[in-house]
């Protein structure tokens, strides 16, 4: 119980004390028993009044302070560092909410804003009455992070991590690294191709040693939590052994031995592939991988590549890591059956098959055959959906689009593009991109989502029609050889990795940060970061910051060995506790362990684990748990107080 | 409903459109475009259908021939497409489209057909005086003049003259109905009271002989509003002057070429002095604008625009000098001039007035007389 308490009452000038009779509070608060002093203040928050405060701590030996000024949002942290430079623990300062909750709510009402006021500063004195010093909680970290994904934001945040003295668990779902980018060729506004910026990214890598990169890997189990994150993954064998030298003669005539035929999923489908493959020739790791799910074993590929070695099994390694940064990024959108005649007329595709056509394609552009002149490409695919789910925009597609527009058309003679747009959104640089495209003569019209655009057959003519807002609304229509559906970015089908870590998702389903502003690599679960495409669609520019966002944050958190936590916790009094499970059923952070003590089970927390949050505290049958900082004495004081 | 031509920017780039697909539809040409109404969308209509190539829309349309290069749009475009000079190439489109011989096209887009044409004709008539030419005499008049007449008879050049005429005449006309059926003929749903063709037709008369809306052009932009509009002045001089001489030689060469010298203020020389002041001034003026290129409508010049104004200076040095001349007496220059002469105009009228730039004369009228009829026949629907 507190004894000498100080208690402040800030005018902000007159924004307070113009509604609120300060003098009044400050006056019926000094009555109250353990108060040592109550004064008004001009602003609390000015340097002077804060020293003053520090002063009255020590001269007066105050064990406890009030302050009532604006909301803790604002200044919580003021004024416990003020308490913390006079020698006080935080803890033992309570902020009252005189401004937000009295005299600019009640402006109308000085009179009950007084009233209300010195309701809430009593409340505050009772509670602060029975608080306890809460020492800081410190727990030793790894600094270790398990990047998951190695795709350019993932081998950037290593690389990064790395350099900056943090041992990095980089794994990889797929036999090689790289992720979406290696399927793209020339970039914006470089020119450089997608696989020269995977190659440069992974031979540093490569040559890092605080970097273990492991591909054809997969995270599947967690335990522990900040600072000190228990880890299991998990291998599947890529059935070639790794110390085999890139001889790509021999790989090649393995290939071509293998009988089996699957549809290529690094071309989307364009293409068939064996089931030893490599996607393309200068593909990392340099050796290649069997897809044992399509491979029948025949053994034709081990006649001529005796690294080939079917009989390799699934391996499983532990790490402890401090952070895990989730890289893990996202899949293109498969339009519906139907969806602007998509698998209905055959020369319907996506932009992301667009891409790896003009890829592969040689002297002339091929479409099953027929010869492409006339292009169309049909924007917004999958994204800002006026009746779907997908109502965000996806970014990227715009440009990347119109960057293959004019690659097709740089590529090949005679070709004629036609954008089907819902308005262009070429932002930044990207605008270049637009000006090219229009000036090589690219047709741009546009259509408003509740008359979108039509792919019809007729005669065996694949028919595109608009009504085109920039003609008067005058429906305009083309002959396309090729319709490319400009589809744009989803979230992973796979919501394994999600649901073993308990990821917040968004209402895009993407993986949902803390603040879009603030905190915009965090999630709610301390440790867990995340950066590029899992979080939202972006450009590979924006990947990147934000994977370099993410490593900064991971290594600032870990680095000194020690994280401090909040010491607002779940405390159990293990006397009353009788292990019923409740608790640890609501608790979303995963914190709450059973354990046994004096040959009795009981709840533990995970210090590391909780946030504080209080769920479990009403489902105690026996009340055996108090949360620090928001005790039962304590807010029962505030309770009489507000009522009395 | 109408079907994209994406091949259409390549061929209207012939006809000297410059990088009009650049266009982002911001509409600001629209909004400084004095021509611009409620639902007249002056001059972004225009290069929307040239943007996408609705050919049919274009041809149907009167537009072009409203719009007079005051160039403001092109001075403000942000994205340096050239409204102004789109309208231009497209009236220049257009002249070609509404010859049905296709030979209009032809001169348009190739300087073989252009050059070739010219250098044909012109061997044609000399080829004719060689021939056919009368007694190259040193005699003299009375007056002391040349015996023009006698070198080359009157009563022969006038049955040229004739044929000519009604080659051109044959030509132009078939051409303006040819327009006439584009425009209007295309205006399915509208019913166009026969007597609407009457009533609007001083219209016709007034805008051929004023060229009035061309004194409307604003040039606000480039802040020297003349009290008179001097381009719209010296493009008049020089029409009349250039009709004065066109009916001069065509329907009176008789009472024209004369071998009798007048006193200097018989109507003969009165007339043929202010044709010919008319054509130097406004020839000098177009190439100083042209080769200075100050004036938005004059930076940008096709190859067909210095023909016209080379041919005609052509024509109009050699006359000046063919009377300078036979005035004083040497009848050797005189004969040789003059075939000369002949040999710049008869190519010159040949191409240009049916087929070429000069046909806007008839065009821009025509134009507004049919966009008056369709109005009239709109509100009276």
């Amino acid at each position: 119980m507190k004894q000498k308490i100080g208690v402040y009452i800030c005018q902000c000038g007159s924004n307070i004390s113009d509604y609120v009779n300060v003098e009044e509070v400050a006056a019926q608060a000094e009555k109250i028993e353990g108060v040592a002093l109550a004064k008004t203040t001009m602003f609390a928050c000015a340097d002077s009044t804060q020293k003053e405060i520090e002063e009255d701590i020590k001269s007066r030996q105050l064990d406890a302070i009030v302050v009532a000024s604006c909301s803790p949002k604002l200044h919580l942290f003021t004024f416990r560092n003020v308490a913390i430079r006079a020698g006080l623990n935080p803890f033992n300062y309570v902020q009252v909410n005189v401004r937000e909750q009295c005299s600019w709510a009640h402006s109308n009402n000085p009179k009950q804003a007084t009233e209300k006021a010195i309701h809430l500063v009593i409340a505050g004195i009772e509670r602060v009455k029975h608080s306890k010093a809460l020492p800081a909680i410190k727990i030793s970290a790894d600094n270790a992070v398990l990047v998951v994904g190695a795709g350019v934001s993932g081998m950037r945040a290593a690389i990064e991590l790395a350099k900056m003295g943090t041992e990095v668990v980089l794994i990889e779902k797929n036999h090689f690294v790289g992720g979406r980018v290696s399927q793209w060729n020339k970039l914006f506004i470089t020119d450089e191709t997608g696989q020269e910026v995977v190659a440069r990214l992974y031979q540093e890598v490569k040559n890092h040693n605080k970097i273990k990169l492991f591909t054809g890997t997969e995270l599947i189990s967690k335990s522990g939590g900040v600072g000190n994150f228990d880890i299991q993954i998990q291998f599947t064998p890529r059935y070639v052994l790794t110390t085999c030298k890139p001889d790509w003669e021999k790989i090649q005539k393995a290939i071509s031995l293998c009988p089996i035929e699957v549809d290529d999923d690094f071309n989307f489908g364009l293409t068939k592939r064996k089931a030893i493959y490599k996607n393309f020739p200068s593909e990392l790791p340099h050796i290649p991988a069997i897809d044992i799910v399509n491979c029948n074993k025949c053994g034709e590929c081990v006649k001529v590549c005796e690294e080939v070695d079917l009989e390799q099994q699934v391996e499983k390694l532990n790490f402890r890591v401090g952070a895990i940064l989730l890289t893990t990024g996202a899949d293109s959108y498969e339009p519906k059956k139907g969806e602007f005649a998509y698998q209905e007329i055959d020369n319907v595709i996506t932009l992301q098959q667009f891409k790896r056509l003009i890829e592969i394609s040689g002297k002339e552009l091929l479409y099953h055959g027929k010869k492409i002149r006339n292009i169309a490409f049909i924007y917004c695919v999958g994204s800002r959906q006026q009746d779907g789910e997908n109502k965000y925009c996806s970014r990227y597609c715009c440009t990347s689009v119109i960057h293959s527009a004019i690659l097709v058309k740089e590529k090949y003679e005679g070709i004629f593009n036609f954008h089907f747009t819902r308005g262009v959104r070429t932002y930044g640089k990207q605008e270049i991109l637009y000006n090219k495209a229009a000036k090589q003569g690219d047709i741009f019209l546009q259509s408003f989502e509740d008359s979108p655009t039509e792919v019809t057959s007729e005669n065996g003519k694949t028919i595109v029609k608009i009504n085109d807002i920039l003609t008067a609304n005058m429906e305009i229509e083309v002959e396309a050889d090729l319709v490319v559906l400009v589809t744009g970015m989803v979230p992973r089908e796979n919501t394994a990795i999600s649901s073993l870590l308990k990821i917040p998702i968004g209402r895009d389903k993407f993986y949902n940060e803390v603040h879009p502003k603030l905190r915009p690599v965090e999630t709610v679960i301390d440790g867990i970061l995340i950066a590029g495409t899992c979080q939202s669609p972006k450009t590979i520019m924006e990947s990147v910051n934000s994977a370099l966002s993410a490593a900064a944050k991971a290594n600032s958190l870990l680095r000194t060995g020690e994280i401090e936590l909040e010491p607002t916790l779940a405390v159990i009094d293990k006397e009353t506790c009788d292990w019923c499970d409740a608790c640890a059923a609501v608790c979303p952070y995963d914190a709450i362990e059973k354990s046994e003590v004096n040959g009795k089970f009981v709840a533990q927390i995970a210090k590391a684990n909780c946030k504080g949050c209080g769920m479990c505290l009403p489902v105690c049958p026996v009340n055996a748990i108090q949360l620090d900082g928001y005790t039962d004495v304590e807010m029962e004081g505030m309770i009489s107080a507000l009522v009395s | 409903m109408a079907t994209i031509n994406p091949g259409f920017a390549t061929e209207l780039k012939k006809y000297g459109a410059l990088d009009f697909n650049k266009c982002y539809n911001c509409g600001n040409c629209t909004a400084v475009c004095s021509l611009s109404t409620g639902d007249n969308s002056f001059p972004r209509e225009m290069i929307r259908f040239s943007v996408l190539g609705l050919e049919r829309e274009i041809q149907k349309s009167t537009t072009p021939w409203l719009c007079y290069y005051c160039g403001e749009c092109s001075a403000t475009c942000p994205q340096q497409t050239d409204p102004g000079e789109l309208m231009m190439s497209l009236r220049r489109y257009l002249t070609s489209k509404y010859d049905w011989t296709g030979l209009g096209a032809k001169l348009y887009t190739s300087k073989l057909w252009e050059f070739g044409t010219i250098a044909f004709l012109a061997l044609v008539v000399l080829f004719l005086f060689v021939f056919f030419h009368g007694p190259m005499t040193n005699e003299l008049t009375a007056d002391g003049g040349v015996m023009l007449n006698t070198f080359a008879p009157w009563q022969q050049i006038e049955i040229g003259d004739l044929l000519m005429g009604g080659f051109l005449a044959f030509f132009l006309m078939s051409n303006i109905f040819n327009m006439y059926l584009k425009i209007i003929g295309s205006q399915k749903d509208l019913k166009i009271p026969f007597k609407l063709y009457f009533s609007e037709f001083w219209k016709l008369i007034v805008h051929f002989g004023t060229q009035r809306e061309f004194s409307k052009c604003d040039t606000k932009l480039e802040q020297k509003k003349p009290a008179l509009n001097t381009y719209w002045v010296v493009h008049w001089f020089l029409m009349s002057s250039y009709v004065i001489m066109f009916v001069m030689i065509v329907a009176f060469l008789g009472w024209f070429q004369t071998d009798n010298i007048y006193a200097w203020f018989h109507p003969q020389r009165i007339l043929g002095y202010y044709a010919t002041v008319g054509l130097t001034i406004g020839i000098v003026y177009f190439f100083v604008q042209r080769i200075k290129k100050s004036a938005q409508k004059s930076k940008h010049s096709h190859v067909t625009d210095w023909t016209f104004l080379v041919l005609l200076f052509l024509t109009t040095i050699s006359g000046i000098l063919v009377h300078v001349f036979r005035l004083n007496g040497m009848p050797q220059p005189t004969y040789y001039m003059y075939v000369f002469h002949l040999m710049a105009l008869v190519p010159m009228l040949m191409i240009e007035v049916p087929f070429s730039k000069w046909s806007h004369l008839a065009y821009r009228p025509f134009a507004i007389y049919f966009n008056k009829i369709i109005v009239a026949a709109k509100k009276s629907k």
